[in-house]
């Protein structure tokens, strides 16, 4: 390849001519600012002393017609501190409180001096005597309140000082800082032309109506003794937040009243599946459930959570909580039973149709970071309390990630395997029982672990609407502030919560190997 | 000649984007371009306009560039594409015409397909992925592993049915692809540049064993490829692809030797013609050869005009003579003389 360049020592080479290029960025002062760029360029640190006097002196309405917003609220608020600060001095009333009250107390003492006369006058020697007394203090008081006014106003004049040095300081802040930023954004925008360029009269009327509007309404807020209402609390009554929670109260209770008999149902079928489970756990004796789920814990995850599972056991029965662990066990399995067994379908629709995922995505937002309280008290006044409204509530809180993570996985399922199993005459059924399910699992599997500490952490909370197990033992701990049964309790769930999860993903990992 | 025909593809469109058909209505009423439908309709052109036909037992190249719409354009033949407009006959029968179970019944049965990245199935062993085709159909566990075991021996992968696939080669796995598309002993095979993604050495093996492959079970391929040379080795007709156009087919010593236009002349530019170009291609007749030389050729070496140019130039650096072509009958025919060869192989006539 040729090139015109004659070759040459790198630190020979002279500096780029970039004025016609700022010129056209900056719109107006183009010598000026090409001339300021270079020496920003110039210096191995990127900042060098350049003062611009344009931005010193108009500052945040400089910075808003150059297009650097950024610099604008900087300056703007250092500027409004400052601004508050000569405000506060120059005719802030700072000693109005106290000149109010050693007037008012100036009066007393007048009053009680007339007390005193007319006590005089009637030859009431003792009562004059503790007229006198009392007007003394008066007097006293009322001298204090007049010195302390006195010091507040002195003060006034030490903060209009100290205002008047700040706002030199500001100014030439500005000046100092404005052409290494434009630098800075000229830079940016040499790559992308959609930086803002030129000089802009529009944003800088704009940046100086934000500017007057947001100090003159600062300077009364804290210039004046007492600022008009409307600038302090915001102007409205409560009398809608009351009318709208009446009108949401009043369709709560037609819902549950109408459609009693279904949630009714739901409440029926979810006790019948956790009977099941709690009789299974709670029912058989517990040697036997021991042992099954200590084997469990070795086929499924090795010796080392095996023993840990054992010593976990043995502390749960040890402290009297075996009956009440089992009967959270049971609840948080009905719980992500549940969620498993609704979840899974609805990922795969997901996975399938976009359009519905982005229906259930703010649904699925809203379910997992909604506080849990919240929803508790319309479960309440549909499912009333006790243990099916509380496995209801762990699902809201379980049902997403299972739902995620399964839409996830089988979305991230190789495209062209899915096409192979198509151009080989496979239906969709056989695809997604042969391909992506399969392919998903590990996706899958993370998600019924999530689902399953999800459901844990709400089940402890669902005590609240008496759905009884470890949680109930946490809350009375809590309310009676009975410090060492709160934390035996706290660590039975804790407990709980680590061999399920350790057994669980010893299985997640089982199958990792055998895919 | 008719039912010969395997494959056949008549004026088939795809056009890709929400507004496809509106597109193709403008393209056929008011004949505008890729660009304006583009600009217009924010559609793509996948593939304008293809006719082709692919006759029984041969191997179908389409070379291409890589967007040319090639792999496009093998999916219409399975509808894995759904065509925008035209018409797809497969086997004597009209595909766009299948139920959906019917489509499924071919794609299982009559078609087997290679990918250009294997396509796999990773959670199954190799014989399982084999397999697959035959399970699909319903077909029992003892039959699906003795057919896998022997598309396995076709491709020469025995002992290997247990392992899985990530734990073989990029050539091997897409021997187990091939197996595959094999399994169900498919009249037509669709391969999708199958050997892109393998290093030079393992696809010109590939390539070997799947003529040999091909010689003994006479599968009817149509084989996409962005690679001349491929094309040229494998392709019995070649169909040069330019922005979803066919520009032009023909066998290889058609295409290299006569060029349909620039662009397919800048590629065959650089292949090399000894075995595609043939003595009668660029032999005088031996009666204007006398006529103008009057030389005496009766010691000039013989051989038949249907030899490569390969061939020629073994003979020929064996003597001063120019070389006598003769027909299958021992006639002779036709004189190559020493300039008349070294300009066939630079590609002239």
């Amino acid at each position: 390849m040729e090139t015109n360049v004659e070759i040459q020592s790198v630190d020979e080479l002279p500096n780029l001519d970039i004025s016609e290029s700022v010129t056209e960025f900056t719109g107006t002062s183009g010598k000026y600012y090409a001339h300021e760029f270079g020496r920003v360029q110039e210096s191995s640190s990127g900042y060098c002393w350049t003062f611009n006097l344009g931005s010193a002196l108009f500052g945040p309405l400089w910075a808003t017609a150059r297009g650097l917003w950024g610099l604008f609220w900087v300056f703007s608020v250092l500027e409004l501190i400052v601004i508050v600060m000569i405000g506060l001095g120059s005719w802030g009333d700072l000693g109005s409180d106290q000149f109010a009250r050693a007037e008012k107390l100036a009066g007393n003492y007048e009053r009680m001096m007339d007390r005193v006369e007319s006590a005089i006058e009637q030859g009431d020697e003792e009562g004059a005597a503790s007229f006198r007394k009392r007007a003394d203090g008066l007097l006293k008081a009322q001298e204090k309140a007049l010195a302390q006014a006195k010091e507040a106003e002195a003060g006034a004049t030490r903060i209009f000082v100290a205002g008047l040095i700040l706002l030199v300081l500001v100014k030439v802040f500005e000046g100092l800082v404005a052409n290494i930023a434009y630098e800075r954004q000229y830079t940016r925008w040499r790559t992308d032309k959609k930086v803002r360029s030129g000089f802009n009269w529009s944003n800088g009327i704009l940046g100086a109506v934000i500017v007057s509007f947001v100090y003159v309404v600062t300077l009364m807020r804290f210039t004046s003794g007492n600022p008009p209402e409307i600038i302090t609390e915001f102007p409205i009554d409560n009398t809608i937040y009351l009318q709208i929670s009446a009108w949401i109260d009043y369709w709560f209770d037609i819902a549950s009243r109408n459609f009693a008999f279904l949630f009714l149902g739901i409440s029926r079928t979810i006790r019948i599946i956790l009977d099941g489970v709690e009789t299974l756990l709670v029912g058989t004796p517990w040697p036997v459930v021991m042992v099954v789920i200590i084997i469990f814990a070795y086929r499924s995850a090795g010796p080392r959570v095996a023993i840990f599972t054992a010593a976990a056991l043995c502390y749960l029965a040890v402290f009297g909580f075996w009956q009440k662990s089992m009967a959270t066990v049971a609840l948080l399995g009905t719980a992500s039973f549940l969620c498993i067994a609704i979840g899974i379908p609805l990922g795969v629709w997901f996975a399938r149709s976009q359009r519905a995922y982005a229906f259930a995505r703010p649904v699925l937002d809203l379910m997992q970071t909604l506080p849990s309280f919240v929803y508790l008290i319309p479960i309440i006044a549909f499912f009333g309390t006790g243990k099916p409204p509380g496995i209801l509530a762990s699902m809201i809180f379980g049902l997403p990630p299972i739902i995620r993570l399964t839409a996830l996985g089988i979305r991230e399922v190789p495209k062209d395997v899915v096409e192979a199993a198509r151009a080989f005459g496979a239906t969709d059924m056989q695809i997604l029982r042969g391909i992506e399910v399969p392919l998903a699992t590990p996706s899958i599997m993370a998600g019924v672990n999530q689902t399953i500490m999800m459901c844990l952490s709400l089940v402890v909370i669902a005590a609240l609407i008496d759905a009884k197990g470890l949680g109930y033992d946490v809350l009375v701990a809590l309310q009676y502030a009975a410090k060492g049964q709160g934390i035996l309790a706290g660590i039975a769930i804790l407990f709980c919560a680590i061999v399920i999860d350790r057994v669980v993903q010893g299985r997640f990992k089982d199958t990792e190997k055998g895919g | 000649m008719k039912d010969d025909v395997v494959i056949e593809l008549k004026n088939a469109w795809k056009i890709f984007g929400t507004k496809a058909d509106e597109a193709m209505q403008a393209i056929e009423t008011a004949g505008i371009g890729k660009t304006e439908v583009l600009e217009q309709y924010g559609a793509v052109v996948g593939i304008a306009d293809v006719s082709f036909n692919v006759r029984r037992g041969e191997i179908f190249c389409i070379m291409g560039l890589s967007g040319s719409g090639k792999s496009t354009l093998v999916r219409h033949v399975n509808r894995l594409i759904e065509p925008t407009s035209g018409e797809i006959w497969l086997l004597g029968q009209d595909v766009m015409k299948l139920s959906p179970s019917a489509l499924r019944e071919v794609r299982a049965k009559r078609i087997g397909m290679v990918f250009q990245h294997m396509a796999l199935l990773p959670h199954r062993s190799v014989r399982d992925n084999v397999a697959y085709p035959l399970e699909i159909r319903g077909e029992s566990k003892a039959r699906r592993w003795n057919v896998s075991q022997h598309a396995l021996g076709l491709v020469g992968l025995e002992g290997f049915e247990d392992r899985f696939p990530r734990e073989l080669s990029g050539g091997m796995q897409q021997r187990v692809g091939l197996a595959r598309a094999l399994a169900c002993d498919p009249d037509v095979l669709l391969m999708d540049e199958p050997f892109s993604a393998l290093d030079p050495l393992i696809r010109r093996q590939l390539q070997d064993q799947f003529m040999a492959l091909s010689e003994q079970l006479h599968k009817t391929t149509l084989f996409i490829t962005h690679d001349l040379d491929e094309a040229i080795r494998l392709g019995t007709r070649i169909a040069i692809m330019k922005d979803g156009r066919i520009v032009q087919i023909g066998t290889p010593e058609e295409i290299v030797t006569n060029p349909a236009d620039d662009y397919v002349r800048d590629f065959v530019q650089n292949i090399s013609k000894l075995k595609l170009i043939y003595a009668h291609t660029i032999q005088v007749p031996i009666g204007d050869y006398v006529a103008a030389a009057g030389e005496d050729l009766s010691l000039s070496p013989r051989v038949s005009q249907d030899v490569d140019l390969d061939h020629l130039v073994d003979v020929a650096v064996t003597t001063n003579q120019p070389i006598v072509t003769t027909d299958e009958a021992g006639t002779e025919i036709g004189v190559v003389s020493k300039d008349r060869l070294l300009q066939g192989i630079k590609g002239g006539k």
